[in-house]
């Protein structure tokens, strides 16, 4: 483990003075939420920040809020453990909570925190495909205001967002739902825990039960793109649809032809297709079956 | 015999509260005072020679102390052949092999100055398979290997960068193979993996200017090993040498012989007598220390219909990586039960280590068995359907029992294979069908099981000395290494048996060679049986001598004394006690001591015949066992999921069942990381790709399956209380039991490890194509 070289820390109390630091030093900063992905970079990956802006000290950037209109706000700060564990989010999207129960461990997700799944940017974030498939949004803030992008088009390759250096991610946003709607998330690694995805597959739609159609259909991919992506091809075989097992499998071969995988030391890209294929049939099942039960169960529906 | 008071009861282990507290010092931990950091340069190439090494900007810049070569520090060292340079000699074998290194003020000085030396190779073809790199025509990695100094068990043979040929010849494999019905040939592969020891690698050195010794702090598993092999590479007497041996946080093998110890000592001659502290990062172990050697084996079997197995015949390459090492003696002891544990009358087996430019490989917990149990047991199993036998069946038919002469010539006593079978088969259930209902299609499950036999090194020596003080507190002085596997307990439940002195009141002393009597090492699942001995001995030599004393202060004959509860008194009057402290101090004084001192020696019968491999007594003793897994096998993305796996172990005696236990868990855990997940992947250029827990998959707690640990007792007759050993076979079925589960799962045999979804969905598939 290499010693980081002596760090400049700064613990600004507003989204202003935060904003108006970065402007002042200049780039090659960071900010910093939980550090799991930061400290790691400086420590193990020889990555050395001129700087650091510590997000932690302003108030008003964390917690889960329930809006009028049926939405959902969720502040960046918030900690992946908080969004596994809230009670609204698990009613409401228990998809999304087990989305966040998948990353690293208990230790990880005390302090790793949603925004920082989103603005770092990496292809296999576990939490993006699930915040695709809700078409949620991401509030920024700047040093003129905030402005409001759509998930999707806040990632801009690994690594990289459309956000300015003096940008910070305030909020994001769940836009309302139908009450009919459901979702799975399948993250796919060779370990149970303490992986990174070979592939993530995210779906949500309003499902009609009882004449088992679909509507609304939003397929969302993660690792198998320079940023998580949207299957909309896939989507659009079921949209209005009957579900049906072969169906399913359908939307899946789709969703395997629309990604864009690579060969790494971890999987090649034609198993991380096949993957794709097999996992999206299945979330597309599971999330119609609607079966209850806590992530740590929900997770045997890998298998 | 008299009953056991501590010895086979399950006592809490002695070290745990300072561990999980943290306040135990490891040798990762040690802070010496005026130290000086050092920081290496690793070879960036897999062959080549070094044309140029320009050290000058580092040697200036601010904050270093010392900058070294190989020139600098032109040793060679090596324990079964002497062939490994302290620092890079004129050319580099491996991607990660130390070229030069700095000792500064502080780690991120040395770091940075590292990074100033310019080096300039001159590329040589590079070896990155056995297989390869022994094919006519080599070029040699060692052109000077025909000269190094090797023990004289070691034969070369004749084909190109073979460190080692162990042969094996009985009977007559070709008859065999025509007297049987059914012949069957395979190649099964294990690839490169690492020990993956929680601790990583670390060395501190000093050199003393006025006596020119040399002290170094490491947590290695043989001390007075490494002392000899840097006693031979420095050509400096063994008294000028000390080791002192902090806690070791795990090491599976890693941490014997010497590696990061010759970087530190290159560094402390040249720091004015300040310690040289080198800690080796996660990355850095895994490329520059230690590996697992990977195998290539060629198995053919002849069987009759009857299911007795009649021929043999194994070859086996055994990539040793750049440098030695252990790989000659991995070889041998691998190689020579490889057949595994069956009466069979023809076997010829075929052993080669072959050097190739990959990190060193070596020693591992399991020595050999764990490549030679994938290849055997899975094979041994396709042989039984082939017969239409249960595999079981087929196993209880073929596996040695007592009295059994082996084919290596030695006549067997104290074999527990048997009931281990036996055992583990009936936890899982074996025969019936799987209670596990398929909650998904395409869910396959399966059952199978695997058995091995391990020899331990031998001969070997042990000694120990025993100090009971005028407290009658009690020191046990054993060279021993606490490497997390528990021996403190075992060793302290051992002499506190044989005083009658309750077990807090036993501790063991520091591990310093210039204070602890001689051990050979802390390898090969020997201490409980060779320290054993010798602690049991020590132990019983103070308490005669403390009968002696006693006696005539409690006016009775020697023989008429009994010892219990730290006390000792004569037997028909136990009312009557003298606390040990208390005889030492009247007869002594309060400083006085009573010293017991013993040796264990193994001797050999007879050495090992080069020429046909044969031995009446290879190996002390020998440890059995059989474990047996459940496994769920998704046909859709090729996932393996262990449902339960059972493990019944022949330990001769439990000294201590919790420990037996814990140690058979823990062995479980590692085995089912090596057959689902573990490689090491070395990319054509002889770079290793995932040299982090990143992308290197040890299993987690959630990884694991319900484990069902069994202790079989087999009785030594010459072990302490009848123990054998443990250590190392907790993990070596491992991965057979699961490929046969798989096979019984999917009906795909899979040849090479690891069992990686992506490995299995393809064998899926393919299968699926041939089939249409
Ligand atoms: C052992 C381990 C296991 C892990 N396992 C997983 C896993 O399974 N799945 C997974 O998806 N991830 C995993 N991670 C990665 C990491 O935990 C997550 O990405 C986490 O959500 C990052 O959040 P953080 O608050 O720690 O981010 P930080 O490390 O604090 O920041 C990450 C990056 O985002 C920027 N940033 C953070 N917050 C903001 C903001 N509000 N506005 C603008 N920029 C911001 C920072 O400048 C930095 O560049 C793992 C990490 C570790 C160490």
């Amino acid at each position: 483990m290499r010693r980081p070289e002596p760090l400049e820390i700064f613990q600004p109390t507003s989204i202003r003075e935060a904003g108006a630091l970065v402007k002042e030093k200049g780039p090659g900063g960071r900010f910093l939420a939980g550090g799991t992905d930061l400290v790691i970079a400086v420590k193990e990956k020889s990555f050395s920040p001129k700087y650091v802006v510590d997000l932690k000290r302003i108030p008003g950037l964390s917690g889960i809020r329930e809006e009028a209109d049926g939405g959902l706000k969720i502040g960046s700060l918030t900690t992946l453990r908080e969004v596994e564990i809230s009670p609204i989010i698990l009613k409401r999207f228990p998809f999304l909570a087990q989305s966040a129960a998948e990353v690293g461990s208990v230790q990880i997700r005390n302090r790793a925190t949603i925004g920082g799944n989103m603005a770092n940017a990496t292809p296999s974030a576990d939490v993006a495909p699930a915040l695709l498939a809700l078409e949620a949004r991401a509030r920024i803030a700047g040093l003129n205001g905030e402005r409001v992008v759509e998930l999707e088009q806040f990632f801009r390759g690994p690594g990289q967002t459309v956000m300015a250096p003096e940008e910070i991610l305030t909020e994001i946003i769940i836009p309302p739902a139908n009450p009919s709607l459901v979702g799975e998330y399948i993250k796919f690694s060779p370990r149970e825990m303490m992986d990174l995805a070979y592939i993530g597959v995210a779906v949500a739609f309003v499902f009609n039960a009882s004449q088992k159609l679909c509507e609304k259909v939003r397929i969302a991919l993660g690792a198998v793109s320079p940023t998580p992506m949207r299957a909309r091809g896939a989507e659009s075989l079921l949209e209005g649809q009957v579900l049906t097992e072969e169906l399913a499998e359908k939307a899946g071969a789709e969703a395997a032809r629309e990604c864009k995988p690579i060969s790494d030391v971890r999987s090649s890209a034609d198993y991380r297709r096949d993957m794709v294929r097999v996992n999206t049939k299945r979330a597309l099942l599971n999330a119609a079956a609607q079966r209850p039960g806590k992530w740590t169960e929900r997770r045997d529906r890998r298998y | 015999m008299e009953e056991l008071t501590v010895v086979g009861k399950p006592v809490t282990r002695v070290d745990v509260q300072e561990k999980v507290t943290g306040a135990a010092v490891y040798g990762y931990d040690l802070v010496l005072p005026d130290m000086v950091y050092g920081k290496v340069l690793f070879s960036s190439k897999a062959h080549a020679r070094i044309k140029r090494i320009d050290t000058e900007k580092a040697k200036t810049y601010p904050g270093v102390v010392a900058v070294v070569t190989g020139k600098d520090a032109p040793w060679i060292h090596g324990e079964a052949i002497r062939d490994k340079p302290f620092l890079a000699q004129g050319k580099v074998r491996y991607v990660g092999e130390p070229v030069a290194a700095v000792a500064a003020v502080d780690e991120d000085t040395a770091q940075a100055a590292v990074r100033l030396i310019e080096v300039e190779y001159e590329d040589l073809p590079a070896y990155l398979s056995p297989e390869d790199a022994c094919k006519p025509g080599a070029i040699p990695i060692h052109e000077d290997f025909a000269s190094y100094r090797k023990m004289n068990f070691i034969l070369p043979g004749a084909m190109p960068n073979v460190c080692e040929h162990f042969k094996l010849r009985t009977g007559d494999v070709e008859q065999g193979f025509r007297e049987s019905d059914i012949v069957l040939e395979e190649r099964y592969f294990v690839p490169t993996i690492q020990h993956a020891a929680m601790e990583p690698h670390s060395a501190h050195a000093q050199v003393d200017p006025a006596t020119g010794k040399v002290t170094i702090w490491v947590a290695n598993d043989a001390p007075f090993r490494a002392l000899h092999e840097i006693s031979e590479a420095l050509g400096l007497p063994q008294e000028k040498i000390r080791f002192i041996n902090p806690l070791q946080g795990g090491g599976f093998g890693s941490k014997g012989g010497l590696k990061v110890e010759p970087i530190a000592v290159a560094l402390a001659y040249h720091t004015n007598g300040r310690p040289v502290r080198v800690k080796f990062n996660r990355e850095e172990t895994f490329i520059s220390t230690l590996t697992r050697n990977e195998a290539a084996l060629y198995i053919k079997s002849g069987v009759k219909k009857d299911g007795t197995i009649r021929a043999r015949e194994m070859t086996i390459y055994w990539g040793g990586g750049a440098y030695a090492e252990k790989s000659p003696t991995v070889c041998i002891r691998g190689s020579l039960p490889g057949p595994g544990p069956y009466r069979i009358s023809h076997v010829k087996v075929d052993g080669y280590a072959v050097y190739t430019n990959k990190p060193v490989a070596g020693s591992f917990r399991g020595y050999g068995i764990p490549k030679v149990a994938w290849a055997c047991e899975q094979h041994t199993d396709e042989l039984a359907r082939r017969v239409g036998m249960d595999p079981l069946e087929f196993r209880m038919k073929n596996v040695f029992v007592d009295g059994d002469v082996s084919y290596w010539g030695e006549q067997l006593h104290s074999v527990g294979l048997k009931e281990t079978l036996t055992k583990a088969a009936a936890a899982i259930e074996w025969g019936k069908k799987s209670s596990r209902v398929q909650e998904f299609k395409g869910l396959r499950v399966g059952k199978g099981l695997a058995c091995i036999q391990k020899p331990t090194r031998s001969p070997t020596t042990s000694k120990a000395g025993v100090i009971v003080d005028a407290k009658g507190e009690v020191a046990v002085l054993a060279g021993t290494v606490e490497i997390g596997q528990g021996c403190s307990t075992i060793l302290s439940q051992v002499a506190a048996e044989e005083l009658k002195i309750p077990i807090e009141k036993i501790h063991m002393a520091e591990l310093d060679t210039d204070a602890i009597p001689f051990d050979a090492s802390t390898t090969s699942s020997r201490s409980t049986y060779h320290m054993g001995n010798a602690v049991r001995r020590a132990a019983i030599d103070a308490r005669e001598k403390l009968a002696e004393m006693a006696s005539p202060m409690l006016e009775g004959e020697k023989n008429d004394l009994a010892f219990a509860d730290g006390k000792v008194f004569l037997k028909d009057h136990p009312g009557m006690a003298l606390p040990l402290g208390e005889v030492i101090r009247r007869k002594l004084g309060a400083d006085g001591t009573v010293r017991g001192d013993a040796s264990y020696t193994y001797e050999l019968a007879k050495e090992l015949d080069l020429e046909t491999g044969h031995s009446d007594n290879a190996s002390a003793f020998y440890m059995y066992a059989t474990q047996a897994a459940e496994v769920a096998v998704d046909e859709e993305t090729g996932r393996v999921r262990v449902l339960r796996m059972s493990a019944a172990h022949d330990v001769g005696k439990a000294i201590n069942p919790l420990n037996c236990a814990a140690q058979i868990e823990g062995g479980l855990a590692m085995g089912i990381g090596s057959a689902l997940h573990e490689h090491m992947v070395v990319d054509d250029q002889g770079k290793v790709r995932n040299p982090s827990f990143l992308d290197y998959h040890l299993v987690t707690a959630l990884d694991l399956p319900e484990m069902i640990p069994i202790v079989v007792e087999c009785p030594e007759p010459e072990g302490p209380y009848g123990a054998k050993g443990l250590g190392e076979p907790g993990l070596a079925p491992t991965p057979a039991a699961i490929g046969n589960a798989v096979a019984d799962a999917i009906g795909i045999r899979i040849y090479d490890l690891p069992l990686s979804p992506e490995r299995v969905y393809r064998a899926i598939q393919e299968n699926k194509k041939k089939v249409a």
